[in-house]
């Protein structure tokens, strides 16, 4: 891997970050466990390693914005996660707070003179 | 489905073991989920390889695990800035510490060139430990705040709870930035340079020019200075050549408003010498008795002691002016990288 090539990944890692748990919370206001909300995040182009999710799982339900229970389905013990009230709260805001970025990085894009960051979009 | 048993038997081992059972059962559960889905699209179990294919992409153990750990660092984002400047004040300290302990034990034994040599084989390891210790505080700390038993506000104050009033006054010599030295001074410093020089050469033999109404005091003392001073003294006028030299030299070229910082370095390296020779003398012998078959009964101890003072000041003397050009040097480093690296740009 290149310099620019480590970089990119460097920035794109970090960029990706705060927007997987927002993705996340979105995705359990449906109840899921680990590996289906994998998929259904994958399915919507989030692609996430199992390394950096189910312990994302963890940290959230420690911080009180999931819940979990063990349920058993199609004869395995599987662990559920859901929204709690305090999560769907946080995820309000959290989305806010995305389209707002996201309306503000549109918004110097359009008003930018390089017209080949919007070619690019 | 072996190699998977495996593969979360090693990751277990890097586990927290208050939570080991029941994260193990968790990724066990998806990656089974994962695995039977991975065989029902191919129709066939998966083969060796392409099991330890899949197994390669979820990563090592290791770092597997790591994920779970809520703290993955010794000292975070937060208390980093105030472990580096406690770091560096301790380690100015531990230096100069270390080096007056030991210029003292040099100065009131014998030193020999092996003792040079083991201060300053030793020096590292002492180094080393002030270094671990401040980590380790500093680890613990975090450590203690990160699970929320001790609040420290003094160390992570608030953003609001600092006044930017309070921040220190503009430092003129900043950033090597320092005022170009008038035409005025620098004909000063020569004339000066010049006087002080006469005045060094005269003072052996007039040494009223140096010590005023109290010669004739010290000329009634038992004691006298140690031969060891000659070379000392050329030193010196040596010294006071050079400098002359030095600002003529600027004078003539006209690069005396902003003279090389290099210089001055060099000028207070040259003090080392005869610092080094005095240090360096017989029995720390620095003044001697005028008749010792006279006196050395009567006044032998006092002389040890005014040599062993006097040995010692001298050792004090030579650490601080080795911290001041240590210190010299590296801001000289620094501001010549800084000035190269905004030439670059």
């Amino acid at each position: 891997m290149t310099i620019a090539e480590n970089l990119f990944e460097n920035l794109r890692l970090e960029l990706r970050r705060g927007c997987l748990t927002l993705a996340v919370l979105a995705q359990l206001r449906q109840e899921r466990y680990g590996y289906t909300l994998r998929k259904a995040l994958a399915d919507d182009g989030l692609v996430i390693d199992e390394s950096t999710l189910y312990p994302l799982l963890r940290r959230l339900e420690t911080q009180g914005l999931l819940a979990s229970e063990w349920r058993e389905e199609e004869k395995r013990n599987k662990r559920f996660y859901r929204l709690t009230a305090d999560g769907e709260q946080m995820f309000t805001k959290l989305l806010g707070e995305w389209n707002a970025i996201n309306a503000s990085v549109l918004k110097t894009l359009d008003a930018s003179p390089n017209e080949n960051s919007k070619a690019n979009l | 489905m072996e190699l998977l048993d495996r593969y979360l038997q090693a990751v277990r081992k890097h586990l927290p073991w208050q939570r080991q059972d029941d994260i193990i059962a968790e990724l066990r559960a998806n990656l089974e989920a994962q695995l039977e889905e991975k065989e029902s699209e191919l129709g066939r179990p998966l083969t060796s390889a392409e099991m330890e294919d899949w197994l390669k992409q979820l990563g090592l153990p290791m770092q597997m695990a790591a994920h779970y750990r809520p703290q993955q660092f010794l000292i975070g984002p937060t208390l980093f800035p105030i472990y580096r400047n406690v770091l560096k004040i301790a380690l100015t300290w531990a230096t100069v510490i270390y080096c007056i302990t030991r210029a003292i034990v040099l100065v009131t034994g014998t030193p020999h060139m092996v003792d040079f040599v083991q201060i300053l084989a030793q020096a590292p390891g002492f180094l080393f430990g002030v270094v671990a210790w401040v980590t380790l505080v500093f680890a613990v700390l975090e450590y203690l705040i990160a699970h929320q038993m001790v609040q420290i506000p003094a160390l992570c104050p608030p953003s609001g709870a600092w006044s930017p009033a309070g921040l220190p006054p503009l430092d003129p010599t900043a950033n090597g930035v320092v005022k170009p030295k008038s035409f005025a001074t620098a004909i000063a410093e020569s004339i000066f340079g010049f006087f002080w020089l006469i005045w060094l050469l005269l003072v052996p033999a007039h040494p009223y020019l140096m010590l005023g109404p109290g010669t004739a005091y010290v000329s009634s003392l038992p004691y006298k200075l140690a031969p060891i001073w000659v070379p000392v003294y050329w030193c010196l006028v040596a010294c006071g050549v050079l400098q002359l030299a030095w600002n003529l030299i600027d004078l003539a070229r006209g690069s005396y408003q902003r003279p090389h910082p290099a210089m001055g370095v060099a000028y207070k390296s040259l003090a080392f010498i005869p610092m080094t020779v005095l240090l360096t003398a017989r029995d720390h012998a620095l003044v001697l008795l005028k008749n010792p078959a006279a006196d050395q009964a009567r006044l032998g101890a006092s002389l040890d002691g005014i040599n062993k003072t006097a040995g010692m000041s001298v050792a004090c003397v030579f650490v601080v002016l080795a911290v001041v050009l240590g210190v010299e040097i590296v801001q000289w480093i620094l501001n010549s990288r800084r000035r190269r690296a905004a030439a670059s740009h």
